[in-house]
C-alpha cells in the first residue's frame, strides 16, 4: 500500500548555484560540546529520492548529525544545504516547511491528545491553516489527509484513542505517520525499529520500501538487517567521523566494518 | 577578554571610549559648559554613588534569590518577605538591645531558620513542580505580608545607624574647583553608605571565593549545572539545598537591616525588593553571583540617575534595560545559554 | 503533579447530535437562572457581586487561556485590562479635562482594544523566548513597571489620582451603568468570551497552542513557529482581558494606579488557580468565591474575632490551601466528588 502524499505545494527552492541537484548536502559539519567533538568534518550528499543508512556504534555521532540537519543544534562549523538552499542557520520550523521531516528515537508525541489529533496537528503544521481560529468542517481537506495517513500506518482502529494509551509499537507507527504528513521531500528516521517485535519490523520494512520514490530518506539504525534492506547506500560513522561509504552489499562484506562494528558487541 | 576584543573590534572600541568618558566625568573637574547643561557635578556624583550603594543593597537581596533559583530551580517569590521580616526583627533587636551590630547575627540565624523551614516542609515536598512551588511562594508572601502588617502596622520604621558610622566621609573625588581661588572641594558622602558598599563588596567576593575555590562551592556549581548528576554522585543533595536556602534567606534578612538603616521599612518594601531582585536577576543572569552584582549595579545606578535627572521616567529606564536584555540576550548578560 | 496537568484536550470524537443537544442539562438550568436573576436579586447583587464576578472572571479567563492551554502563566493580564480601561478614560471623556481627549465611543473602544493588543504582543514577545518559569518573573516585573509608571506620570495617566467620571456611552438610549442593564452587559460579554475560548480550544490554533504547551520541540519539528504561536496567544488573550478592563472602568466610573497594582495582578492569579485552570469555567467560579469572600469579609472575619482588615490573610490562606491540597482548583474537587459518586453508584448497581 502506498502512503498517500499530496503533490508538492511548497515554496520554490531558492536559486542555488551549481549544486548538482542534491536533496541534502553537508559540508564539513563539526559540532563541539565544550572540548568534546561529537562530530568532526562530516561531508556527505544525498540525491533526491535516494535511500541511505547511517550506521555506527553508540556515540558515533549519528543522532548529533541528525540534530544538525534538522536545526535542533547549530553546527560549530560547516554548511547544510537542503535542495540547493543554504539552511545552516535556519530554525527547525523553516526546514520543516521546506519538506524535511524527522522521527525520534524516543517517541515524541502528544500523549494527551488522540491519534487523529496528533496527525491532524502534523498536517496543520506545514499548511497555511495553522493560525486558523475556525474549527474544521467535516469535509475539511486537512482532516481528510489526517484520516488517510492514519490508515496508511494501519492505525485506523485506534484513531480516537489517547496516544498515552497506545502500545509501544503503535506509537512508533504514529511517529512515522507524523513524518509523512504534509508533502515531505526528505525524511530522517532515527532508529525506527528500536523495540519492535519481528512482525512489527516486517511491517516497518514494508512501509519504508513502499514510500513514493521521490521521497528520499536517511535512516539511523542499529538493526543491520532492517537497515540494509531498505536502503541503496550506506555511510558508516565512527567517533564522530565518516569512516566508510558504499553500497549495502559492500559494507556488509567489508572486513574493517565487521571488525569495528560487528565484532564490537553488535547484538 | 582578548578573544572578545578580537571578535567584536567595533564594540570594544565603543566600550573603551565610553569607559574613558565616564572616568573623566567622575574624576576630572567639570568645565562650566557641562555644569550649565547637566547641573552641578556634586549632584551627578551623589546620584552615581547613591546608585552604586543602592545596587549594593539590591545585590545582597538578589544574590540569595539567584542562588536558590540557580541550584534548586525554586522561584521563591516570598524572598521579599524575608527581607522585610529581617528588617523588622533587626529594628526590634536594635531598639531592645541598643546594639546595631548585634542585630546582624541574630537576624541572620532567625531568617535562615525560616528559610530552612520553608525549604524542608514545603518546597522539598514539591520537587520538580516549579509552577506549584512558585504559587506556594506567592501564597506565603501574601500571608506573611498581612501578618507583618498586623503586627507592625502601616507606618515606616527606621534603624538609627550607630555612632561610629554616622556622619560624612570625604572621598577622593573632585566635587568642585573654585574658579577664582583654585581651591578643590572634595566630595563628602554619608559614611554609612560607603561602609555598606564595602561590606557588600566583601560579601560578594567572599561568596565568589566560596563558590569557585572550595569543595562546597564546586558542589553547588555542579548542582546548578546538573542536579541529577550531583545527587547520583553521592552528595547529600537535600542537605545542600537546605544550606543554600538558609544562607540565601539569611542574606535577605541581613539586607533588611541594612535597608532599614539607610532607607526605611514599611509594608510594600517586600514587593519592591522582590521586584528589584527579579529585574536584577533577569538582567544579570540566573544562577550567577557575578551576574547579580553586575545586574544590581546597572539597575541601581539607572534607578538613581533616573530619579535625579528624569523623575517621571526613571521607571521606564529600568524597564527599557530589562526589555533590551530580554530582547537581545534572554538568558541575561552573564547567564548560561539554555 | 503540575497545576496544568491533565489540561483541556482537543477531542474530535464525532458527536452526531446538534450542538444544542450536546450541552448538559445543568448548563441550561444555570443559563435560565442567570437570565432571570434580575427578577429576584437586588441591585447590589446584580451590580456589585455578579457584575464584578463576570469582570474578574473574564480577566481570569484570559490568564486561564494562556496558562491552561498555552502553559504560560502570565501575571500581566490585569495590567492589560487596566491599560484598556485607562485608554477608555484617556481617549474618551472623564473628569480629568486636561488629559482626556473626549473622542467618541466608536473610536475609543476599538482603539483601546488595539492598544492593549499591541502592548500584549510586545510583552509576549519579550516573555516567551525563555523557559516557562521565567514568564511569571518577567510578566510580574513588567506589571510592576507599568504600575509605577502610571503613578508617576501625569501627562498621560494623571498620576495618583487617575481618572474619574468615566461612564459608558448611552447607546440605544440605555444608561448602561444602571444595575440591570450593566448586569446583562457583563453577562453577555462573559458568555461571549467563555464561548469564544471553548470554540477556539478546538480550532487549529487552539490545538496548536496545546501542542506547544505539551511538546514545543515536536511542534517545531512539525513546522510550527513556536514563538509566533505563543505571542499570538498573548494577543488573543488580551481581547478577553481588555473586555474585562473596559467594563471595570465603567463599573467603578474611575480608574487609578491601584487598579493595576501588584496586589491586583496577583488577585487574578488567585482567582484562576482557586477556580481551576483546567477549564474555562474555573476563573468564573474562582471570581465568584473571591467576590463573595470580599463582600462578606467583615462578617466572616468578625465571626472569628478578627478585624475586617485581615481580608488578605484569608485570601492568602485559602490560596495556599488550594495550591497545597487541590492544585487544580475547586473545579477539580467538584470533578473528584462527581467521579466518586458515579463510582459508588456503579458499584452499588453492578454489584447485584
Amino acid at each position: 500500500m502506498n502512503a498517500p502524499v499530496a503533490p508538492s505545494r511548497m515554496s520554490p527552492v531558492a536559486p542555488g548555484n551549481a549544486n548538482s541537484g542534491n536533496a541534502l548536502e553537508l559540508r564539513g559539519i563539526t559540532k563541539m560540546f565544550g572540548a568534546l567533538a561529537a562530530i568532526s568534518d562530516v561531508t556527505l550528499s544525498v540525491k533526491p529520492g535516494e535511500r541511505r543508512a547511517v550506521l555506527g556504534s553508540n556515540g558515533a555521532g549519528k543522532t548529533t548529525l541528525f540534530n544538525c540537519i534538522t536545526g535542533d543544534f547549530l553546527p560549530t562549523a560547516g554548511l547544510v544545504r537542503f535542495f540547493g538552499e543554504d539552511v545552516t542557520v535556519f530554525p527547525p520550523h523553516e526546514r520543516i516547511r521546506r519538506g524535511l521531516r524527522r522521527t525520534y528515537q524516543i517517541s515524541s508525541l502528544f500523549t494527551g491528545l488522540s491519534v487523529i489529533d496528533n496527525v491532524y496537528l502534523a498536517c496543520c503544521g506545514v499548511s497555511r491553516k495553522r493560525f486558523s481560529l475556525a474549527r474544521p468542517r467535516p469535509d475539511d481537506a486537512l482532516t481528510y489527509a489526517a484520516k488517510m495517513l492514519v490508515e496508511a500506518v494501519h492505525l485506523t482502529g485506534e484513531k480516537d484513542r489517547l496516544v498515552g494509551e497506545l502500545a509501544y509499537g503503535q506509537q512508533r507507527q504514529l511517529e512515522i505517520a507524523l513524518a509523512l504528513s504534509g508533502a515531505p521531500r526528505f525524511i530522517l528516521f532515527d532508529e525506527p525499529a528500536a523495540g519492535l517485535s519481528p512482525t512489527e519490523r516486517t511491517d516497518l520494512i514494508h512501509i519504508l520500501t513502499s514510500l513514493p520514490s521521490h521521497i528520499g530518506y536517511i535512516i539511523i539504525e542499529h538493526d543491520m538487517d532492517v537497515a540494509l534492506r531498505v536502503v541503496e547506500s550506506v555511510t558508516m560513522m565512527h567517533n564522530g567521523r565518516i569512516f566508510k561509504e558504499g553500497r549495502p552489499e559492500e559494507i556488509e562484506d567489508d572486513p574493517e566494518v565487521q571488525e569495528l562494528y560487528l565484532g564490537g558487541g553488535h547484538e | 577578554m582578548d578573544k572578545f576584543i578580537k571578535r567584536y573590534p567595533l564594540w570594544s572600541l565603543i566600550i573603551i571610549v565610553l569607559v574613558a568618558a565616564f572616568l573623566w566625568l567622575v574624576l576630572g573637574p567639570w568645565p562650566p559648559e557641562l555644569v550649565a547643561s547637566w547641573g552641578r557635578k556634586q549632584i551627578f556624583l551623589n546620584a552615581l554613588l547613591g546608585g552604586i550603594t543602592l545596587g549594593a543593597l539590591y545585590f545582597l537581596v538578589a544574590a540569595g534569590f539567584t542562588l536558590i533559583f540557580g541550584l534548586m530551580r525554586v522561584v521563591n517569590l516570598a524572598h521579599g518577605s524575608l527581607y522585610l521580616i529581617g528588617g523588622y526583627l533587626g529594628y526590634e533587636i536594635a531598639t531592645l538591645s541598643g546594639s546595631w551590630l548585634l542585630a546582624f547575627p541574630i537576624v541572620f540565624i532567625v531568617v535562615a531558620l525560616i528559610g530552612l523551614l520553608m525549604q524542608h516542609f514545603i518546597f522539598s515536598k514539591m520537587e520538580g513542580e516549579e509552577l506549584r512551588q512558585t504559587l506556594v511562594s506567592i501564597g506565603l508572601s501574601i500571608v506573611l505580608a498581612d501578618l507583618m502588617l498586623w503586627w507592625w502596622g502601616g507606618q515606616s520604621y527606621s534603624i538609627l545607624a550607630p555612632q561610629f558610622l554616622q556622619g560624612p566621609i570625604e572621598l577622593p573625588l573632585v566635587s568642585n574647583i573654585n574658579a577664582s581661588t583654585g581651591a578643590v572641594t572634595w566630595l563628602r558622602y554619608p559614611a554609612v553608605r560607603i561602609w555598606i558598599l564595602v561590606a557588600a563588596i566583601v560579601m560578594g567576593i567572599a561568596m565568589w571565593l566560596v563558590l569557585n575555590r572550595t569543595a562546597l562551592g564546586m558542589m553547588i556549581r555542579a548542582g546548578v549545572d546538573d542536579r541529577e548528576m550531583l545527587s547520583a554522585s553521592g552528595v547529600r543533595i537535600q542537605l545542600l539545598f537546605l544550606a543554600v536556602f538558609g544562607f540565601g534567606a539569611g542574606l535577605a534578612g541581613i539586607a533588611g537591616i541594612i535597608g532599614a538603616t539607610f532607607q526605611s521599612l514599611s509594608p510594600g518594601e517586600d514587593i519592591r525588593f522582590l521586584l528589584s531582585s527579579l529585574v536584577v536577576v533577569i538582567v544579570g543572569g540566573m544562577g550567577s553571583i557575578v551576574g547579580a552584582a553586575l545586574g544590581a549595579l546597572i539597575i541601581g545606578v539607572a534607578e538613581q540617575m533616573g530619579f535625579v535627572y528624569a523623575p517621571t521616567y526613571s521607571i521606564v529606564f529600568t524597564f527599557l534595560i530589562m526589555a533590551a536584555v530580554l530582547a537581545f540576550r534572554p538568558q541575561g548578560l552573564l547567564g548560561a545559554r539554555r | 503533579m503540575s497545576v496544568t496537568d491533565h489540561a483541556p484536550r482537543f477531542v474530535s470524537r464525532a458527536d452526531p447530535r446538534m450542538w444544542s443537544a450536546r450541552i448538559p442539562a445543568a448548563w441550561w438550568i444555570a443559563g435560565v437562572v442567570l437570565l432571570f436573576l434580575p427578577v429576584v436579586a437586588n441591585s447590589f447583587w446584580l451590580f456589585q457581586v455578579m457584575g464584578w464576578t463576570f469582570i474578574l472572571g473574564m480577566i481570569g479567563l484570559s490568564l486561564m487561556f494562556l496558562a491552561g492551554y498555552g502553559g504560560m502563566v502570565s501575571l500581566l493580564q490585569m495590567t492589560i485590562a487596566g491599560l484598556a480601561g485607562y485608554m477608555v478614560a484617556i481617549l474618551g471623556t472623564s473628569g480629568a479635562l486636561n488629559v482626556s481627549l473626549g473622542l467618541s465611543w466608536w473610536i475609543v473602544l476599538p482603539a483601546a482594544f488595539l492598544i492593549a493588543a499591541l502592548f500584549a504582543t510586545i510583552c509576549g514577545a519579550l516573555a516567551v523566548r525563555t523557559d516557562g518559569i521565567y514568564t511569571i518573573m518577567i510578566t510580574l516585573a513588567i506589571a510592576a513597571a507599568f504600575f509605577y509608571f502610571t503613578r508617576q506620570n501625569y501627562s498621560i495617566f494623571n498620576g495618583y489620582s487617575g481618572f474619574n467620571l468615566v461612564l459608558p456611552p448611552q447607546l440605544f438610549g440605555v444608561n448602561w451603568r444602571e444595575p440591570v442593564p450593566f448586569y446583562y452587559l457583563t453577562l453577555a460579554c462573559a458568555a461571549l468570551c467563555y464561548g469564544a475560548v471553548v470554540y477556539i480550544a478546538r480550532s487549529p490554533f487552539g490545538l496548536a497552542l496545546q501542542g506547544v504547551r505539551d511538546n514545543p520541540r515536536r511542534m517545531a519539528a512539525l513546522g510550527f513557529n513556536v514563538t509566533a504561536h505563543r505571542v499570538a496567544a498573548y494577543a488573543l488573550a488580551s481581547v478577553f482581558a481588555s473586555t474585562g478592563g473596559i467594563l471595570l472602568v465603567w463599573q467603578n466610573a474611575q480608574i487609578a494606579p491601584g487598579t493595576v497594582g501588584i496586589s491586583s495582578a496577583i488577585d487574578v492569579l488567585v482567582v484562576a488557580v482557586v477556580g481551576g485552570m483546567r477549564r474555562p469555567l474555573g476563573p468564573f467560579i474562582g471570581a465568584f468565591i473571591y467576590v463573595i469572600l470580599q463582600v462578606f469579609s467583615t462578617d466572616i472575619l468578625g465571626f472569628f474575632g478578627f478585624s475586617a482588615d485581615r481580608f488578605k490573610l484569608i485570601i492568602g490562606i485559602g490560596f495556599l490551601a488550594v495550591v497545597l491540597f487541590s492544585p487544580d482548583g475547586v473545579l477539580a474537587l467538584w470533578d473528584r466528588w462527581r467521579a466518586s459518586v458515579a463510582a459508588r453508584r456503579a458499584a452499588a448497581g453492578g454489584g447485584a
